[in-house]
């Protein structure tokens, strides 16, 4: 008999038989079907899993489902709020910082954890704060310009 | 008229919305009812001779669907040029990750168990891992059956395998004499250079689902560049009619030239038919690491110059390290070996090309095609011959480019050349920045990309009921943005906003024929296509509303989706009635169909091995950066990249920029980092914590420059774009690192370990 998981994803309840070695990015992808965290590596090294717990941005592909138990979990479809995008979705759109798309979540998300924790970073702060997130496409440099004026419109981004 | 997101105009990608909200299906992604899960069984020996592969233990066990090996494939070899692969090894292996076998089963974890249970056994032979070894005499033959092979017609009769050895491909040429100019000149200089091996690092691993149904369909989704070339390959195999089979692109993750090659879509579809269920093949990172990979090689190039500079003669040799099979080795080889001259004027040439079988990881086109190994050789070489004559890099470049009309070294004749004007706008960077104190570390390069010669594309445009526009296309975005472009160039071809088109790409059934993603073509050829077809629907739709306003179709202008006469813009109607009319009244709905067929060919001259026109188009660039390189550790610290690209005309700026900055960082990498090592064979490198794909913190401050010299046959004059900015950028580092420190690397990447190597070796 697998244990039982309370996941709160997105601000949802999900009560879930869980095999204690399930992954939280098998769950999210296979039960609850949220696709947009994606499987890039199996190793923790590109970012494309990756999701907010409790604010953090952590790569689902490391962490065991029955771990985020209890805790809050957002993921990329939880982000627009009332079919409005978040600043962070319209800068990527407006500032062309899409290319292939599949490393678009993770980013975003990660760029959100880096603002909520520091709305002002720099460019320096913003290149570590997205560090753990690989895109083969675009060479980042829309991606930073993006995420600069999104932390500029809060009044941030220092040079 | 301009229109609403019209040819020209720097717009957001008309898919972002659905890419930023998580809201697009990529392979991955993709559930088919019933669907099992299909595993690889992978040969951990080089080159060997199959004993035995004993599938009986994995097909007892329960959950287990189907098991196959390369006896159960049919006995058909395939490839995009030469047909020399086995997708599953049959009697052979030729390299460490070879599929030897498959399963399908109802889960992963009983797939993986049914593939660990799996016996096989190899007598393993002598291997070859390095091209120059692997093309002597006496190395061990990979492919006994080299002259039999036969090969696709999309290179005519442009193939010559050598039998009994390693070299699957020898292409040459000449012009002039160069013996005779090498005893004209001030200086003649020789220097061997070598190209590490390097992945694609896409960021979606490869996917295939296949469902076989008995008596009917055969459906396939992938994340393929060529569905209509994997769809071909895969009846070819079958023994199907190209009809039966549907294949259907999803989003793909990244590309860069790796997912071409059908290699797992024959596995999917052999597993779904003996399981008589959907099968989904989904590698690993680890699996994509053996999947594909650039050729590399070694680049030997030897010039003779006058004193003041002018190039008179250059010969090169390059040896290519394809791996196990040859892929579309073939045509890489050839066109990468016409471009390696560069893009000067060179009366005397002597070139010598060699694809040369190893057992290692099969090599596939990789973004640039071959061009960024020779012009690694090339334009590093460039920089020797300034510093030797006591000229300034740049300016010997500029005495030598080419210019529109000019003859090329292979013997086309250049244009849409701006390769030059390119020169120029980094030159006055340059001077502007070292007027303001920043001396040395300063590094450049040019380069060319020739577009493969004698593809096809096709689009149809269908209006629908309300006015809208279906554009139709086989070419599948991969992520540069093409359904974006090519919505512009329907838009302004037809008159209407961008946003009244909707793109369907990449569907056998529903879309018409194109060659695919690849060699920046699609924006020139696919966008010459959808252009004709649009242009029909223009026509159509104003024949009939000139019918419904009672004026003559030529007075009539369409904007922003409506039709109104010209001079009275009283008198109008809108793309809405006239398509409900064309539907409803008429029966004779509007649709526009376009092809294009790009230029060039693989025909060379028999004596000479010169080409009349070996590209569709020629991408041009010039590269400048800026380095520092700290002595006691040998690091190089790449500030600033400046990337000048002759797009012919930016269809949308905001997603050509997206090109030249992505190439860039992807130069980057296999400049600096990047490097798949192998021991024996095995790679050990073979995931993101080893193989050092670049993060932010390695990007430096990128600025493109775009320059637009109009190409006579494109639309709207446009070039691709999407390989080019990736070519100069190893040789314009290499080149900074001499300007830096006075040392000429010769061998990539660039490691602190070279660096200090070379710093101790010049001490």
């Amino acid at each position: 008999m697998n244990p039982e998981v309370t996941l709160r994803v997105n601000g949802r309840r999900y009560e879930l038989q869980v095999r204690p070695d399930r992954l939280l990015l098998d769950v999210l992808r296979d039960e609850l079907r949220l696709t947009g965290a994606r499987r890039g590596c199996e190793t923790g090294y590109c970012g494309a899993c990756t999701v907010l717990l409790d604010g953090q941005a952590v790569h689902a592909c490391c962490l065991l489902a029955v771990r985020a138990g209890g805790r809050e979990i957002q993921t990329i479809e939880g982000l627009a709020s009332n079919g409005k995008l978040h600043p962070l979705q319209r800068a990527f759109i407006e500032e062309g910082a899409v290319q292939c798309g599949y490393c678009t979540p993770g980013m975003i998300l990660s760029a959100k954890a880096l603002l909520d924790e520091n709305p002002a970073p720099g460019p320096e702060e913003i290149r570590q704060g997205i560090s753990g997130n690989l895109c083969r496409c675009t060479g980042y440099v829309k991606i930073i310009r993006a995420i600069q004026t999104v932390a500029q419109a809060k009044g941030g981004g220092r040079p | 008229m301009s229109v609403t997101g019209g040819v020209g105009q720097r717009i957001p990608r008309i898919d972002a919305e659905a890419m930023v909200t998580g809201k697009v299906c990529y392979a991955v992604d993709l559930q088919v009812p019933g669907m099992l899960v299909g595993k690889i069984v992978r040969s951990r020996v080089p080159h060997g001779r199959i004993v035995r592969v004993d599938t009986s233990r994995a097909e007892q066990m329960p959950g287990v669907r189907a098991v196959i090996t390369g006896l159960d494939m049919p006995d058909r070899k395939i490839g995009l040029a030469l047909r020399d692969a086995t997708i599953v090894a049959r009697h052979k292996v030729r390299y460490v990750g070879e599929p030897v076998a498959a399963v399908a089963a109802v889960d992963e974890r009983t797939a993986e168990e049914a593939a660990e249970a799996i016996d096989v056994v190899i007598e393993e032979l002598p291997a070859v891992f390095d091209p120059v070894e692997g093309a002597q005499p006496k190395a061990p033959v990979i492919h006994e059956e080299l002259g039999s092979y036969g090969h696709s017609t999309f290179m005519a009769r442009h193939y010559n395998p050598i039998p009994g050895t390693n070299i699957a491909h020898h292409y040459w040429y000449r012009r002039g004499d160069v013996e005779a100019a090498y005893r004209e000149a001030a200086l003649v200089h020789e220097e061997t250079f070598r190209i590490q091996p390097v992945h694609h690092g896409y960021m979606e691993p490869h996917v295939a689902v296949a469902n076989v149904e008995p008596y009917g369909r055969v459906y396939l989704w992938s994340n393929t560049q060529r569905p209509f070339e994997v769809r071909k390959l895969v009846a070819e195999m079958f023994g199907w009619p190209e009809g039966r089979v549907r294949l259907t692109i999803t989003k793909i993750g990244g590309g860069f030239g790796g997912k071409i090659t059908p290699w797992l879509e024959p596995i999917a579809v052999a597993l779904s038919a003996r399981a008589g269920a959907p099968v989904k093949i989904t590698l690993t990172r680890a699996e994509d690491f053996v999947t594909c990979r650039r050729q590399g090689g070694r680049v030997r190039v030897k010039s003779g110059v006058a004193q003041d500079g002018t190039l008179l003669a250059r010969e090169v040799e390059i040896h290519w390290d394809s791996g196990a099979f040859s892929d579309l080795g073939v045509s890489v080889s050839t066109l990468a070996a016409i471009s390696s001259p560069g893009p000067y004027r060179i009366p005397n040439v002597k070139v010598n090309s060699y694809l040369v079988y190893t057992n290692k990881v099969v090599a596939v086109p990789y973004r640039g095609l071959g061009v960024p190994e020779v012009m690694w050789a090339a334009e590093s070489h460039m920089d020797s011959l300034a510093h030797r004559l006591g000229l300034d890099p740049i300016d010997i470049r500029m005495k030598n480019l080419a210019e529109e009309g000019d003859v090329a070294p292979w013997g086309e004749v250049f244009h849409s050349i701006g390769v030059k004007e390119c020169l120029r706008r980094v030159k006055e960077v340059r001077e502007r920045r070292r007027q303001e104190g920043d001396g040395r570390g300063w590094g450049v390069a040019v380069m060319h990309k020739f577009s493969t010669p004698g593809t096809m594309s096709e689009a149809v445009i269908r209006m629908n009921s309300d006015g809208t526009l279906l554009l139709l296309s086989g070419a599948p975005p991969i992520g540069q943005g093409c359904e974006t472009s090519l919505a512009q160039i329907a838009a302004e071809g037809v008159g209407v906003p961008v946003s009244q088109i909707t793109v369907v790409a990449g569907d056998t059934d529903a879309t018409p024929f194109d060659a695919g993603t690849f060699s920046s073509r699609v924006c020139f050829h696919s966008g010459n296509a959808v252009l004709q077809a649009a242009r029909e629907v223009r026509r159509r739709a104003l024949e009939l509303a000139g019918e419904l306003l009672e004026a003559r179709p030529e007075d009539l202008e369409i904007a922003n989706g409506e039709i109104y006469v010209q001079g009275a813009p009283d008198r109008k109607t809108t793309m809405a009635e006239v398509a409900r009319v064309s539907h409803m009244s008429q029966g004779a709905p509007i649709i526009g169909v376009g092809a294009f067929r790009g230029g060039g060919s693989f025909k060379f001259d028999p004596d000479t091995g010169l080409s009349g026109r070996a590209a569709a188009h020629w991408e041009y660039g010039a590269v400048l950066v800026k380095v520092d390189v700290d002595r006691e550790t040998g690091k190089i610290d790449l500030r600033q990249v400046i990337g000048a690209h002759d797009v012919g005309k930016a269809i949308n700026p905001l997603t050509v920029e997206g090109q030249i900055e992505g190439a860039a960082l992807m130069g980057i990498g296999a400049a600096l980092y990047e490097e798949m090592v192998f021991d024996g064979g095995s790679l050990v490198n073979p995931n993101f914590m080893d193989y050092l794909i670049p993060s932010a913190l390695e990007a430096p401050d990128t600025e493109p420059i775009l320059v637009e010299t109009p190409h006579g046959e494109g639309p709207f004059g446009a070039k691709g774009i999407g390989e080019g900015p990736i070519i100069a950028i190893a040789p314009a580092i290499g080149n900074a690192v001499y300007d830096a420190t006075g040392v000429r690397i010769r061998e990539l990447p660039l490691t602190p370990e070279r660096v200090l190597n070379a710093l101790e070796a010049q001490a």
